[in-house]
């Protein structure tokens, strides 16, 4: 590294990408190419250094992206930073280092709006605070992981009577621990309960609107949505009038019966293939900023009623408000048949109905 | 799965020792390395002797194959039983040769090994004069992972009389072991 470099210039070489390998042993090759490198805590760090990112003034839906994986701290566009032509660099603080890992994971090589993103990480930026602290929460894990080993394995050899009830009590507490605070091996993401409002927290105050405006739709019809905005709030409108919000369990019922559909014998390229569209079908609602491992609703403000069209007569106006009352009864019936609370659904309109005429 | 993943590491054990590739034996060390990143893998590791093989890759003329040995040193030095086994076998000394190395990675790897294997009874060693005095001059190179690594290392593992001597000691001898390349 130039001593005139700085930060940014050493930065350059460290993240060049490194050709995938092309001479694995068969038995040592990955599902995906890749380079020979080692990776050691001081490579990892909470910050990531996302480039190739296109030139299409899309930070407000990259971050959204990367929120996905956790809470972020902070992130901007690196202007100085050496990009492609007509791409750009951003940097993106998560609040956990575990999410940084399983956001780098899961984004490195992903397309977003047509171009591929190299995501790395970039410890360069670390404080010498931040360094410290991740060295120091590696050796906490460490302690954690392997303390709970050697209990394990004390008991077994000291009590192998009691070996059963121990035994479950102590698996579980491993793979808690091992989920959430940073299993390593196949890092599962983490979600803290905090997660959307720090996300909100990040945005410019004239974005802010929309980004609310976007949640509320999403929690109501995962199933249908076919990627637009705008048509899949159309549909929302017709089928829960009045902005209501279906409860949350509509979800979570139509999505457990496909779990459970796994369940049962598949051939493994079936299962495979099951597998890869539920994938797109997660990078979907990715795209639109949900995250659908979440059980928490976010509701924002209620989204405004189709205005009413004055057709300057009344008997108009009165067929017009039947015709409109009767569309609703219909999308109504609709949604009692795919929601499992009828009784709900129902209720609403027709107190809608008696007000209205 | 337990039982695979042993028989797996296994098999990588014996590719590395067996091979007359160099490509195979960095690929091989890289993935060994990269397995004693997890806590999970630690009983299979020492039961394979894998310790050994990375400290024994030191000391290869291969620059890849040391930057990945000491890269899997340092993913699993912390835990207690592989620390004591390092110390045991006299594993600081090659740790603090590869200060000396030209690859930044290798430097890194090695200062975090350094710290991770500093008990009360190691203190000595690790945090040893010309150690100290190195350092010191990491804390001023250009690299930022450097040298907050090596402030790190100053400010927590090493007393204000420690650094002090060194830098008095570095004023007098103006060359010492040269900044890694990149």
């Amino acid at each position: 590294m130039a001593a005139a470099g700085g930060p940014l210039g050493d930065a350059c070489r460290h993240h060049a990408q490194l050709g995938a390998c092309e001479s694995r042993a068969k038995y040592r090759e990955g599902r995906r190419p890749r380079a020979v490198k080692v990776y050691t805590i001081n490579l990892e760090s909470r910050y990531l250094l996302i480039q190739g990112v296109p030139a299409l003034g899309v930070m407000k839906e990259l971050v959204e992206q990367f929120a996905l994986y956790g809470a972020i701290d902070e992130y901007h566009a690196l202007d100085e930073y050496p990009a492609e032509q007509f791409t750009e660099v951003y940097l993106i603080k998560f609040q956990k280092l575990q999410c940084a890992r399983v956001a780098k994971k899961k984004m490195d090589e992903r397309s977003f709006f047509g171009s591929l993103l190299h995501v790395c990480y970039a410890p360069e930026f670390e404080t010498v605070q931040e360094t410290r602290e991740k060295l120091q929460d590696r050796r906490k894990y460490i302690a954690k992981a392997t303390n709970q080993r050697d209990r394990f394995l004390a008991k077994k050899v000291e009590g192998p009577k009691k070996i059963i009830s121990k035994n479950s009590e102590y698996d579980c507490q491993r793979n808690t621990s091992e989920s959430c605070a940073a299993g390593n091996w196949d890092p599962s993401p983490c979600f803290p309960n905090s997660h959307m409002v720090s996300q909100n927290k990040g945005y410019p105050s004239g974005n802010h609107n929309q980004s609310q405006f976007i949640f509320p739709q999403n929690d109501n019809n995962c199933a249908e949505t076919s990627g637009y905005f705008g048509q899949s709030m159309s549909l929302t409108q017709n089928v829960q009038p009045g902005g209501h919000t279906p409860p949350v369990s509509s979800m979570q019922q139509r999505t457990v019966p496909i779990d459970n559909g796994i369940e049962r014998f598949m051939p493994r390229t079936t299962h495979l293939q099951e597998r890869k569209r539920r994938r797109e079908e997660g990078n979907k609602f990715a795209l639109m900023g949900t995250y659908m491992d979440s059980t928490e609703v976010i509701i924002g403000p209620q989204l405004p009623e189709v205005p009413k069209v004055d057709m300057d007569d009344d008997s108009l106006n009165t067929s017009a408000t039947l015709i409109r009352n009767k569309l609703k009864q219909v999308a109504a019936s609709v949604s009692r048949t795919s929601v499992e609370k009828p009784k709900d659904s129902l209720a609403k309109p027709l107190v809608k109905q008696r007000r209205r005429i | 799965m337990e039982l695979g993943r042993l028989e797996y590491l296994q098999a990588l054990v014996t590719e590395f020792q067996a091979t007359d590739s160099p490509d195979a034996k960095e690929q091989v060390l890289a993935n060994l390395a990269n397995f004693a990143y997890d806590p999970r893998n630690y009983g299979h590791l020492r039961q394979l002797q894998v310790l050994d093989l990375f400290l024994d890759a030191l000391t290869e003329d291969s620059e890849a194959l040391v930057e990945f040995a000491i890269g899997g040193l340092c993913n699993l030095c912390l835990d207690k039983t592989n620390k004591d086994y390092i110390l045991e076998a006299n594993g600081v000394e090659p740790v603090i040769n590869c200060l000396s190395s030209s690859n930044e990675e290798t430097v890194m790897s090695a200062v975090t090994t350094l710290m991770y294997l500093t008990t009360p009874q190691s203190r000595q060693q690790t945090t040893a004069l010309p150690v100290v005095e190195c350092m010191l001059r990491f804390s001023l190179s250009a690299s930022r992972r450097l040298s907050n690594l090596a402030t790190v290392f100053l400010e927590d593992y090493c007393t204000p009389l420690q650094v002090e001597e060194a830098r008095n000691l570095s004023k007098h001898t103006a060359v010492g072991i040269p900044l890694p390349k990149d």
